[in-house]
This record gives structure tokens, C-alpha cells and sequence, in this order.
């Protein structure tokens, strides 16, 4: 409690710290370089394009291994690429935070939206529009009109002009992972398709097996994913949508599955839920696709115990989940920086090699023509539900890019969690939710 | 019978429950990953699996994370039981105007959490050009507040009449405090000592700010490549950490004796 309580300060903090670099656009929507502003953060290296990534293990020595090939191959006239491992996603925030105060960056990093939100608060993202649309170094019309839209728009934040501050990295879908066996002891043939069909299995599966049919990992995004696959939306321009129908449902689930005790919450920060799942210890966990290769590790390789599918819906004939996973963003240093950072992330989205990435991570590729790859075709025979994920990129929604998304996300935690534990009502969680939620918004 | 073996069983079910994480994380080092993940209090693994060591070593270069982390948490231990030894005998022996607010604002740093210093301090260390360098992790903690409060209690307990003897035999205060002050306050100097050990040696989010490069980096920043977004690599993780805390566990024992004198000296837990 008492680290929770310190991330929560710590996050806090260096989010005031951010907005205290004010809204000062150092860079315009075309992503050029405004001329009198604020000058321009110092690199890191300046001998190198230094990239802040959060892999680690088999993903980090993939993405080492492209970054050396990008590095052997690179125009001799661009800086190499260097890549730093900082820690998890709120390390790289809060480190990011720390070195906007000092004014010294690295040439790019990852990120989620809400964090590249703060950082174009304070000038220190440029937007890549420029570079996209660059006859030299950008994409032809032919070649972005390869990324799934989603991909892309996920990375225009439409509290900056909607300009593209950030460009697709690892991309993954919100999925519901089943486990056969205990579905099978429930006496239930086929996982749910509809909320409604989900209610009642979880309420089967205590009944037939006396086990917990859901473990619940309190998550912002798996929030907005139920909102989106209700026909919901949790945000219009600045105000929240968390007291609409589609949300107040949600809410109202979790309290019935916690009431009934078919779901239980497992403890933040750990992966709880994947090993009870691998462990017949429950029937249904919702996590990202990437979760796939974890889980796959788990069950020791008895893919016939488990599947990953969509999520369930409230109209299955117009289907919707949540896209996420973290985005690259190109900071506002030397012009040399950020071409060197440009020319990766232009090799790094190239067909071909995101086609390595998603095989070897389990992130989705964001490439229409991945599905005509025969690598990805070869990899999707070999197991019925290694292609569900990439089949949600034509429907996934991306999560609000709004600054102050950030603190709102530890909201929309905070009052999942009070339903849970019974603490408030859904009813009154979404209400305070919303309050809370549009002071923080108005606030920016 | 019953007044006899009840402080004992007591004291038994407590040592079991202190224990059990420490054995619990040893025989997890030596499971499967799925192994590791069961739910059941099983301890024993199946088969020892002696490979996770090699696999924990192949998948970030500790033996380099061990040398800075060693580097590091002597150097701030020195220092720091040098700067708390000098202020807690100023603060406790020496009267000069406006003591007792100077020793107040000291005090009053324990109230500032870190979180609250970390972007300013990070600044700083980009300013003095110390970003990934010994100096970013070592200077910024060789002096405390909650050491320089041990020392000077420490040293209050001393009866005034060993210094004002040592006066007349000629001893000044820096003598004094080296040749007389210090060697009775020894249990008290070790408790610093190792207090200042475990804060530099368990440090993870200062290092991970203030470094990149691989060279740099310590071990608890190490433990960190175990954990993704995805999932805990928890059989590696746990073998990881059990290698991690085996320093800390034998200076313990090495100091123990002391370290207890001079927790109950100050009038605080250990």
C-alpha cells in the first residue's frame, strides 16, 4: 500500500514537474521547428540517436539485434542508434519528466499516449506529420495507406491540432483468454460471445466447478475496452462519458461479479490472473495480445487447453475493442537527432521488418500486407488463435490522447477498485469518477 | 511447564514467519517458471533446475551490476558515517549561534520525501555533467539526516566529564572526536554503517534516473529485466534476487552484535 501510495505521489509529482515546463510549442503542427521558441533540447549523446525502450529478456535482444541491423545498412551520413533499457513505462516517464526539467533528451523513446500528452505540454515532442509527408524520407501514399488507420490515428492527439506526435511501435488488442478445461467442466462448449452469454458462463462455472470465473487486473484500458465493446465512449472533446449508459454498465458488471464472487481482484501490478489461468484456476482473464506469448510459457505448450479470442460485445455484428500498446516519440533536439530517430522508426514500421517484430514478440503487425506474408500466413496455420488479435485491428478503437489522460487513468483504477471491494456503489463510482475525471481535463 | 514453552513456541511460529519468504525465494531459483507460479505452498521443486543461474547471468551482466553496486554502497557508507560522525559531534558537543535552528532544519530534510527531490537533484546532476557517472550516484547521499540525529544522540550519552578531561590534557575537538568519541560510540557507527549500506545498496529509481549505459547500472536495476509489460520471469527474478541479497545478509551477520547495541543505545527498532 504504502509503494502504491509512493507511485501514485511520484507520478503526481513529476507530472507537476512536466506542466511546469508550461505549453510553450516549441515545434508547429507540421512538426518543424518553430523559429524564436524555446530552443531546443540538448541530446543526451551527441554522437548518437540514443532510443529509452522498456524490453526486456528475448523482445530486448530482438529489438538489439534490428537496431545493429538498422545500424549496418543506415546512410553513413545519418547518426547510429543507440539503444538505453530504463526501466518499465513509468520509469521511462519519470525519467523523461526529470530530463525535460534539465533540458537534455534522448533522440526518441517509447511511450504511451497520455505520457507523449504531457511531454507536448512541454515542448519537448515533435510532431512527425513533416516527416511523413516528406517526398524524400516520408511514405508514399501507397505505403501509409498499408497501416491499419487505427495505428495511425491513434497517434494524432487532438488536443495539439491533431497533429502525429508520436508513430506506431507495439501494437496489441484487447483480448478475452479462455481456459478450455474449465469452461469444459462447467459444461460450457464455446466461450461468450455477447456480455449477457458472458454473465451467465461465469455464473455457470461457479455453480458446475465452485471456482472464481474471472481474475480482474484493475486496468484503465481493459475499462475502456468493456466502454468501447458496449457501444460506449469514455470521452467527447474534454468531458468524460464515465455516467453514460455504456460505462455505468460496466461498472455495474464488476459489482455483480464481485457481489456473486464469480470474479476477484488480483493484486496491481502482478500477473496474477495469467498463472490462475494457466493453472485451471479460472475460466476467463482479459489482457492484451502480447499477454499471448506469457501464457503460452504457462501452459508449457498444451495449446488445446486455452484460446485467446475478442472480447465480448454488446452488438457482436459491429464488434469493438481497445488498440494499445506504447508509441515512439521523437523529442524536440538537434535536427541531425531527429532524422537519425525518423530513419528508424521508418525501417522499424517497414513491412518487412514489423513482420519480424510480430513474430517474435507477439505484438500485432500494422501492416495491411502482413496478411499476405507468408511467414505471418504460416504462423497463423499453426495454431487456430494466432490470427483473433490481428483480425481486431480492423475494429480496435485507441484510448483517449488528451493531456491529463495520464491522472485520469488513475481515476478510472481507483474507482474500479471501490466497486470491487464494494467500497461505493457502480452507480456512485461513476459518478465521482466523471467529477473527478472533467476537473482533472478542465484543469489543462 | 506450560509459562516456559509458550515464549518458545511463540518465538518458533514467529522465526517460521520472518523465515519463509527467504526460503520461499531460495527454492523458487531452482523451479520451472510454471513450477514457480503454482498457487500451492509446495516449496521443493520437482527437479532442482541449476540452469536458471546461468540463464539469470546470460540475461543481464551482473557481475558488472555487483562491482558499481559494491563501488557504490562502500564509498556512500564512508562517507556517510564520516559526515554524520563530524555534524553529530558538532550538534551535540559544540555550542555555536543558531544550533539548535540549524539542527532543527537538518531534522526537518527527514520530512521531505524523495520524490519531491528527485527532478531537482536530477537537474542538478545534469548541470554538474555527472549524468552517468559514479560521482551522480555516490555524492548525493554521503550525508543524512536521520545519521547525523544517531551520531548526535550517540554522543550525547557520553559523559561531558571525558571531554572537559581530555582538555585539560590538550586534546581538541577533532582528536577528541577520532582518538576518544568515536571508539565508544562504535555500535552506533556500525548502525550508521549499515544503514547507509542497505539505503545505497537496495536503491533502485536513483540509479535508473541518473544512468543509461550498461556500465553504469547496479543491481537492483538489474532484477528489473525480469519484469515486462507481458509477465515476471518469477523463477529467474527470485534467483536473481537471491544472489542479490546475499551481501546484505552476511555484512548482517557479520555486524549483528553491533548493530543491535546500537539500535537499543538509540531507542529505535532495528
Amino acid at each position: 500500500m504504502r509503494h502504491a501510495a509512493r507511485a501514485v505521489l511520484t507520478l503526481t509529482l513529476v507530472m507537476g514537474a512536466v506542466g511546469c515546463g508550461g505549453r510553450s510549442q516549441t515545434s508547429d503542427a507540421s512538426g518543424t521547428p518553430a523559429s524564436g521558441a524555446r530552443p531546443a533540447f540538448t541530446p543526451v549523446d551527441e554522437t548518437a540517436a540514443v532510443f529509452w525502450d522498456r524490453q526486456t529478456t528475448e523482445t530486448a535482444e530482438l529489438l538489439r539485434t534490428l537496431v545493429d541491423d538498422y545500424n549496418a545498412g543506415r546512410p553513413q551520413d545519418l547518426l547510429p542508434v543507440k539503444l538505453e533499457h530504463v526501466g518499465g513505462y513509468t520509469d521511462i516517464f519519470r525519467k523523461v519528466s526529470a530530463s525535460i526539467q534539465a533540458r537534455a533528451l534522448p533522440a526518441m523513446a517509447v511511450g504511451y499516449q497520455s505520457m507523449t500528452s504531457e511531454y507536448v505540454q512541454a515542448g519537448a515532442v515533435v510532431a512527425l506529420d513533416a516527416f511523413v509527408q516528406d517526398p524524400a524520407v516520408g511514405f508514399a501514399p501507397e505505403d501509409l495507406g498499408d497501416f491499419f488507420p487505427v495505428v495511425l490515428e491513434t497517434n494524432r492527439y487532438s488536443d495539439f491540432d491533431n497533429a502525429m506526435y508520436s508513430f506506431p511501435f507495439c501494437k496489441s488488442a484487447l483480448m478475452m483468454f479462455f481456459n478450455k478445461k474449465v469452461l469444459a467442466d462447467a459444461g460450457i462448449e464455446a466461450p461468450p460471445v455477447t456480455w449477457e452469454e458472458f454473465f451467465a458462463q461465469c455464473r455457470q462455472v461457479k455453480e458446475k466447478t465452485g471456482k472464481h470465473a474471472y481474475a480482474v487486473s484493475v486496468d484503465c484500458s481493459t475499462i475502456d475496452g468493456f466502454v468501447y465493446s458496449m457501444g460506449g465512449d469514455v470521452i467527447d472533446g474534454q468531458t468524460t462519458l464515465f455516467d453514460q449508459i455504456a460505462s455505468v454498465r460496466v461498472f455495474e458488471l464488476f459489482e455483480a461479479l464481485a457481489k456473486e464472487e464469480l470474479a476477484y481482484q488480483i493484486s496491481p501490478g502482478t500477473y496474477d490472473d495469467e498463472t490462475a489461468l494457466a493453472h485451471n484456476e479460472i475460466a476467463f482473464m482479459f489482457r492484451s495480445s502480447s499477454a499471448r506469448t506469457s501464457i503460452q510459457m504457462l501452459m508449457e505448450g498444451d495449446d488445446d487447453r486455452w484460446g485467446m479470442t475478442r472480447i465480448p460485445q454488446a452488438d457482436p455484428a459491429n464488434p469493438r475493442t481497445v488498440l494499445y500498446g506504447p508509441n515512439i516519440c521523437v523529442f524536440n533536439t538537434t535536427p541531425e537527432q531527429q532524422r537519425a530517430a525518423w530513419a528508424f522508426i521508418k525501417y522499424f514500421t517497414s513491412a518487412e521488418t514489423g513482420v519480424k517484430w510480430a513474430l517474435g514478440t507477439g505484438y500485432l503487425p500494422i501492416r495491411k500486407s502482413a496478411a499476405k506474408d507468408p511467414q505471418m500466413q504460416a504462423f497463423w496455420d499453426e495454431w487456430a488463435y494466432n490470427r483473433a488479435a490481428f483480425d481486431c485491428l480492423e475494429f480496435a478503437k485507441s484510448e483517449p490522447t488528451v493531456a491529463g489522460w495520464q491522472e485520469v487513468r488513475l481515476l478510472v483504477e481507483k474507482a474500479q477498485t471501490e466497486v470491487l471491494t464494494g467500497i461505493k456503489s457502480a452507480r456512485q463510482a461513476v459518478l465521482d469518477l466523471k467529477h473527478k475525471a472533467d476537473a482533472v481535463l478542465a484543469q489543462q | 511447564m506450560m509459562r516456559r514453552v509458550l515464549p518458545y513456541v511463540l518465538l518458533g511460529v514467529g522465526t517460521l514467519v520472518v523465515t519463509f519468504p527467504f526460503v520461499w525465494m531460495i527454492t523458487t531459483a531452482f523451479k520451472t517458471q510454471t513450477e514457480a507460479t503454482m498457487s500451492t505452498l509446495n516449496l521443493w521443486p520437482s527437479v532442482w533446475q541449476w540452469r536458471n543461474f546461468a540463464e539469470t547471468f546470460r540475461a543481464a551482466p551482473f557481475a558488472r551490476y555487483f562491482f558499481n553496486s559494491f563501488l557504490v554502497a562502500f564509498t556512500v557508507t564512508a562517507a556517510v558515517i564520516v559526515t554524520s560522525l563530524m555534524a553529530g559531534y558538532a550538534f551535540a558537543r559544540l555550542e555555536f549561534p543558531g544550533s539548535r535552528i540549524l539542527f532543527g532544519l537538518v531534522l526537518a530534510t527527514m520530512m521531505i520525501p524523495f520524490e519531491v527531490t528527485l527532478i531537482p537533484n536530477f537537474v542538478l546532476i545534469r548541470r554538474l555533467d555527472w549524468y552517468n557517472a559514479y560521482p551522480a550516484l555516490i555524492v548525493p547521499w554521503c550525508a543524512n539526516a536521520f545519521s547525523i540525529f544517531l551520531m548526535r544522540q550517540a554522543f550525547l550519552s557520553l559523559p561531558s566529564d571525558y571531554f572537559d578531561a581530555a582538555k585539560v590534557d590538550g586534546c581538541g575537538h577533532l582528536r577528541f572526536l577520532a582518538r576518544i568519541a568515536a571508539p565508544l560510540v562504535k555500535p552506533m557507527v556500525v548502525t550508521v554503517g549499515l544503514f547507509a549500506f542497505l539505503g545505497s545498496y537496495n536503491s533502485l529509481l536513483w540509479p535508473l534516473v541518473v544512468t543509461s549505459e550498461e556500465a553504469m547500472r547496479v543491481v537492483q536495476v538489474g532484477l528489473t529485466v525480469f519484469s515486462g509489460a507481458e509477465g515476471v520471469r518469477l523463477h529467474l527474478l527470485m534467483c536473481a534476487s537471491a544472489i542479490v541479497i546475499l551481501p546484505t545478509v552476511a555484512l548482517y551477520f557479520a555486524a549483528q552484535r553491533y548493530f543491535l547495541e546500537g539500535s537499543i543505545g538509540a531507542g529505535i527498532k532495528g
